[in-house]
């Protein structure tokens, strides 16, 4: 004969204190709610963000510009950055790091060949890598290689496809666009040579169209003029683009701050605290939950205090009581965590569908990490109980 | 199993006690098989010493020992084991599920570690009187009913030990008599050992060893 639960079962006085059983397991699966939720949405703003973000590394990374006024305008010499600007700006103790946008010294011209019947004049810029937002393997180039990596700003396809249907040009998707070939030609020194141009990617960051620096630092050598290049723009990285020091100072200075895409930084950081401390919270209302679900076990413990001790006295162990009283919530834990885990996948679906329109970037299931989470609960849930309850019937023994 | 005291004294007790007492303060080893009979007056620590042989209390100087094992020491899952097993016990109070039907409280018991069947559960009711109260709630039974359902509560398991505090408080002598007489029956069938405290001398328990209190 099988040792059984049953016949204890009815010993446990459980049924007078229903109100506060259902209060701490309402309590329990909003919070439990809260904190996958708050996970999901914490990962669709990373994966929504990832591209748009200027932060990379825990760094802002913004362009300036000398302000052109009345006065200065047709006076290169003021309107361009000099060695000794750099190295003023590098001394300042808010910035971490300056780069020049270095630009082409030569003339660029951009056909679409034969597809598109497309030609421009263009310029180059390049910049060091590390101040780029998204660079591909594929973004490299020496000296003998005819195709050159180009890495475009997401503004400039957008604004080709704005005048594209009035110039009786296709519009084009950016995954086209990586796909199309563009020829490069570069004049300088009475010779011309012409290199293949592929999009290796798009930049949110930088409104420009960057090659790598070796291929510039060689096309200048071999097509310019032979003049110094000053540049027109320089990239700074700080840790904090809304330092107040730092914005005097280029006021100061009366230099030009590309803000919007601090702006963008911004409010990734924003969106992130506040989804975090969403998380925080709904942490916090597990954690009372489990703490109000511990008091009513102490409770039930308590009212039936004589029959368990009287168990305990006739032979019982204290551990197979403490295992079978506990299991009789695991259904309990696992009933809330799944149906937690429904709504958070169906609020992931519905925002999704109805908020985000299907967009790739985003998954209309909820992440492995939010699953992962559930299944933590209610171990963590099962574990704490059981030892709650067996440090209680010991303490009775 | 081998059950020894040695040098035991309850704490709320003075050391005068030991001379005058052939248990407090003696080194003492009950085998099995043994009739122990204990003779103590009121007062003089009859349901203390059954419940520190029994371990629900610790409040002693001294030491018990199951076999090797010090009770002061022993974890509570060893403690359950012997209780499932080997020592068993009929308590002065009765201690019976309340709420719980007479038929119910013994299967709590016998399901631990079932040394009867359910007939044989019948037929120890039907002996001492109790047959017609197995579907009745423990809180209904007068006294004496508790105290025999009490009795054939403790002969559900085996053991080698089996440890009487007044069991027959509240039963007359022809109840009582009847009631030690399955009692010596199923220590007997065990090979087990009685160690019966109570307030005198009983003529139907043919102890083999005498002990005062």
């Amino acid at each position: 004969m099988a040792l059984s639960f049953k016949p204890i079962r009815p010993l446990l006085q459980t049924g007078t204190n229903k109100s506060s059983r259902l209060f701490s397991y309402a309590g329990l699966g909003i919070g439990v709610l809260l904190l996958l939720c708050a996970i999901q949405m914490y990962i669709n703003i990373q994966s929504l963000l990832r591209e748009g973000s200027i932060r990379k590394n825990g760094f802002d990374y913004i362009s300036i510009t000398k302000n052109v006024t009345a006065e200065t305008q047709g006076q290169e010499e003021k309107n361009l950055f000099r060695q000794t600007d750099i190295d003023e700006l590098k001394k300042q103790p808010f910035i971490d790091g300056v780069e020049p946008l270095l630009a082409n010294d030569f003339h660029v011209k951009l056909s679409a060949g034969a597809m598109i019947p497309f030609r421009t004049d263009m310029f180059l810029e390049a910049l060091d890598n590390s101040y780029i937002d998204t660079v591909p393997p594929s973004f490299a180039w020496q000296p003998g290689q005819r195709s050159v990596p180009i890495i475009l700003s997401s503004d400039f396809l957008e604004i080709y496809n704005v005048f594209a249907p009035g110039q009786g040009l296709p519009q084009i998707s950016r995954e086209t666009a990586t796909s199309l070939a563009v020829n490069i030609h570069c004049e300088g020194r009475e010779k011309e040579e012409i290199f293949v141009g592929r999009i290796a990617a798009f930049s949110d960051r930088i409104n420009s169209v960057l090659v790598p620096k070796s291929f510039l630092d060689w096309a200048n050598q071999e097509f310019g003029k032979g003049r110094e290049v000053s540049a027109t723009r320089l990239f700074i990285k700080t840790k904090d683009a809304n330092n107040p020091d730092f914005l005097r100072f280029l006021d100061g200075k009366d230099y030009k701050l590309n803000k919007d895409k601090t702006i963008l930084g911004r409010n990734k950081m924003v969106i992130d605290g506040i989804f975090s401390g969403l998380g925080i919270f709904g942490l916090l209302v597990v954690i009372l939950a489990l703490m109000l679900f511990s008091f009513y076990l102490q409770l039930v413990i308590a009212r039936s205090r004589d029959s368990l001790q009287l168990l305990l006295t006739i032979g019982y162990s204290p551990a197979w009581l403490s295992r079978n009283f506990s299991k009789r919530f695991i259904p309990v834990y696992i009933t809330i965590v799944l149906t937690a885990l429904l709504v958070t996948q169906l609020a992931q679906w519905a925002f999704h569908h109805f908020v985000m329109f299907d967009r790739p970037e985003l998954s209309s299931f909820i992440h492995w990490g939010v699953w992962l989470v559930g299944v933590v609960l209610i171990i963590l849930s099962i574990v704490t109980n059981y030892r709650l309850v067996r440090k209680l019937l010991y303490r009775l023994y | 199993m081998q059950l020894t005291i040695r040098d035991l004294l309850p704490v709320y007790f003075e050391e005068e006690r030991k001379k005058r007492s052939e248990i407090w303060g003696k080194e003492i080893v009950f085998q099995k098989g043994e009739l122990t009979k204990i003779i103590a007056p009121s007062g003089s620590g009859k349901t203390s010493l059954m419940h520190f042989l029994y371990g629900i209390r610790r409040e002693y100087t001294g030491d018990i020992l199951y076999d090797q094992q010090s009770l002061q020491t022993i974890d509570p899952e060893t403690l359950s084991g012997f209780r499932s097993s080997q020592v068993s016990i009929v308590f002065q109070d009765m201690r019976l599920l309340p709420e719980q039907t007479v038929m119910e409280n013994l299967e709590i018991k016998r399901q631990l570690n079932p040394y009867h069947n359910e007939d044989k559960v019948r037929q120890m009711a039907e002996r001492l009187g109790v047959g017609s109260k197995l579907a009745s709630l423990g809180r209904t039974c007068s006294y004496g009913e508790q105290q025999r359902i009490a009795i054939i509560r403790s002969l559900m398991q085996p053991f080698d030990f089996l440890l009487l505090d007044e069991p027959f408080s509240h039963l007359d002598n022809r109840n009582a008599e009847k009631a030690m007489e399955l009692m010596l029956e199923e220590a007997a069938v065990r090979g087990a050992s009685i160690i019966f405290a109570d307030l005198e001398r009983i003529d139907f328990f043919p102890f083999t060893r005498l002990f005062y209190l």
